[in-house]
């Protein structure tokens, strides 16, 4: 038994530091509000927590291929405002704008996974550029804050809907999808070309198919964010998406996810994603300015990272 | 590696684009013919100029710096609370480049010593500049006159605006750095390939220093003369320039993976992005029209001249 604990702490220490740094921070966040393990708190928690938590899965999905999407923040604001506009004038409800929605966003991401995967253009330059793309798409759908959610959704997903978690399950049944994938070939071929793209073409993978599959993904969980985060405000608002192209990135390297791709795990992602939106709260608790929470999150990133190569480069000499 | 002469390939292009660009703006667009536009428009090109440039030198050695947004903000709002309270014009601006310059230090220290990979060294020293940034100014900064600022940036020399002059000046210093000096070309080498750089004795450290406090000192001349240009200093004031500094660098024929490229190419791509600006601005098109077209343009010129080479 205690030699099997060992075997799988071995493999996980990242995992198991930044468990028992979530603890610290739960631990801190109870001195502060004691209902937070009540049904009631974890709702809000989660309807305010979910579209950190699934643009960082995005995010994710795209580093895991040793790339980067700095237009991340750009396609979730498109769907948060494809999906808030269309429900104020289109016919077919809810539905129908999330589907439309979704649909912008796994173009959008398959538009970057193409041009990174034919034109030989790096993922950065890319993903830069289509910044400018997708951001100026956003303006065009919504040129001011506005759009509209139905009452009854926004108050179903912040509140609980018959006592259930509505953010919550959905982050739960998108997360058993990605365990589900990443069984499966494809979830497979993402990790292999990621890790290493000749071997993987060498083995017979259509390595540039896998990259377009890979960011349309992504662009999918960065969509489910964007109407996640409409549905939790009950509108939209064409430049609320800027500050989760860095918080994603910063989930990920907190989760353990490596730059040069192949490396990582979703559930590390969902906890570092955990431990970001947390702490931001916990700074509101402690009385100081939110003004400092841009320093903290900085601060954050640099650290962990710091902290992370250094500790491997102790471990590999 | 001869890296003086202009190569024939891809900075080349940027001048190529850029001339049948002008060409086409004179004939088809109104306005572009008069002197006084043509003025307009390398003064204005001069802010994004001065930036790209000094990003130029990041890249070059393979690193990025997504701070310079920060930084540009951050060198404008210190300059003008210092002026328009007890300090002088001169110390302002002597405070102002050496905030910037410490940035530019933190950055490099975070990439040399603590090992972050640059762009999310960048990435967090920029937003903690726009937190710190929020907290000094307590969310509204000030504005301020400084005749030196103003001269520099509004004034001209026998026609010429100061501004333009300023970004010839840091341009040539630049182009001896990066091309003539041996830091420049232990920059090159970083970016060809770290490993054996590091092996034949580059001194890292050192030339990482020079090439990030060059970059965020330039994005703070960049926000003085943007300083003096509206007299007023804003949070956001920086922003255009992280996306259109990086991509003036790449559109100048500079490969964003380091080691291959040239200065000059950057002063093109600059003007370039400039030029296509106050095109799409002279159509009277919405924002987001205009932000769609300059992104589906970099995108497609790009394609045509700046892919990289399959390994």
């Amino acid at each position: 038994m205690r030699e099997r604990l060992a075997v799988a702490a071995r493999g996980n220490t990242d995992l198991l530091a930044l468990a028992a740094l979530l603890l610290l921070v739960l631990a801190a966040y109870q001195h502060y509000d004691s209902s937070l393990l009540t049904p009631a708190s974890i709702t809000i928690l989660s309807a305010q927590f979910l579209p950190l938590i699934l643009a960082a899965a995005g995010q994710t999905t795209v580093m895991l291929l040793g790339g980067i999407d700095l237009s991340l923040g750009a396609v979730l604001a498109l769907a948060m405002a494809v999906f808030a506009t269309y429900e104020a004038q289109g016919a077919g409800g809810v539905l129908a704008a999330a589907g439309l929605a979704l649909c912008v966003a796994v173009a959008a991401g398959a538009v970057n996974g193409a041009l990174v995967a034919y034109a030989g253009l790096p993922p950065i330059v890319v993903t830069l550029a289509a910044s400018f793309l997708w951001g100026g798409a956003t303006l065009v759908v919504l040129p001011q804050p506005g759009g509209q959610v139905p009452a009854g959704l926004v108050d179903a997903y912040n509140n609980g809907w018959n006592g259930v978690a509505l953010p919550a399950v959905t982050v739960a049944v998108v997360l058993g999808l990605w365990r589900l994938l990443r069984t499966t070939r494809h979830g497979l071929a993402l990790y292999a070309v990621g890790g290493n793209e000749h071997g993987a073409y060498a083995s017979g993978l259509h390595t540039r198919g896998v990259k377009i599959a890979g960011y349309a993904l992504a662009g999918a969980f960065t969509g489910l964010a964007g109407i996640g985060l409409a549905v939790q405000t009950g509108s939209a608002d064409p430049t609320i998406g800027a500050p989760y192209t860095l918080n994603s990135i910063a989930a990920c390297v907190l989760g353990g996810i490596s730059f040069f791709g192949g490396v990582g795990r979703m559930r590390g992602t969902v906890l570092g994603a955990l431990v970001i939106g947390l702490l931001t709260n916990l700074l509101l608790f402690t009385g100081i300015s939110p003004f400092y929470q841009l320093i903290v999150q900085g601060v954050i990133l640099v650290v962990a990272l710091a902290l992370k190569t250094y500790l491997t480069r102790e471990a590999a000499v | 590696m001869s890296s003086l002469a202009l190569p024939t390939s891809r900075a080349t292009w940027a001048f190529g684009v850029l001339a049948v660009t002008w060409f086409a703006a004179i004939l088809f667009a109104d306005g572009f013919d008069s002197v006084s536009n043509f003025r307009y428009l390398v003064q204005t090109a001069s802010f994004l100029g001065i930036v790209a440039v000094g990003q130029t030198l990041v890249v070059m050695m393979s690193g990025i710096d997504l701070s310079v947004s920060g930084v540009v903000a951050l060198s404008a709002v210190v300059c003008a609370k210092v002026a328009s309270g007890t300090g002088g014009a001169a110390t302002a601006v002597l405070v102002a480049l050496l905030l910037s310059a410490l940035v530019g230090a933190v950055n490099a220290a975070g990439v040399v010593w603590l090992r972050v990979p640059p762009m999310v060294m960048t990435l967090a020293t920029g937003t903690i500049l726009a937190g710190a940034l929020l907290v000094y100014t307590d969310g509204s900064p000030s504005s301020a006159q400084v005749p030196l600022l103003d001269t520099l940036a509004n004034g001209r020399l026998l026609g010429v605006p100061w501004a333009f002059v300023l970004w010839l000046v840091v341009t040539t210093v630049a182009f001896w750095l990066l091309h003539l000096s041996r830091t420049g070309r232990y920059a090159f080498a970083l970016g060809a390939g770290e490993d054996a750089a590091r092996a034949s004795g580059v001194p890292v450290v050192s030339t990482a220093f020079t090439a990030y406090v060059s970059c965020a000192v330039l994005a703070g001349v960049a926000g003085l003369v943007l300083l003096g240009f509206t007299g007023t200093s804003s949070l956001t004031m920086g922003n255009p320039y992280q996306l259109l500094s990086i991509a003036s660098v790449v559109l100048g024929g500079t490969s964003i993976l380091g080691g291959r490229g040239h200065l000059l190419g950057t002063v093109g791509g600059a003007l370039l992005l400039t030029l296509l600006t106050a095109l799409l601005t002279s159509w009277n098109l919405s924002e987001g029209v205009r932000q769609v077209v300059l992104g589906v343009l970099i995108i497609g010129l790009l394609l045509v001249y700046a892919r990289e080479r399959r390994t």
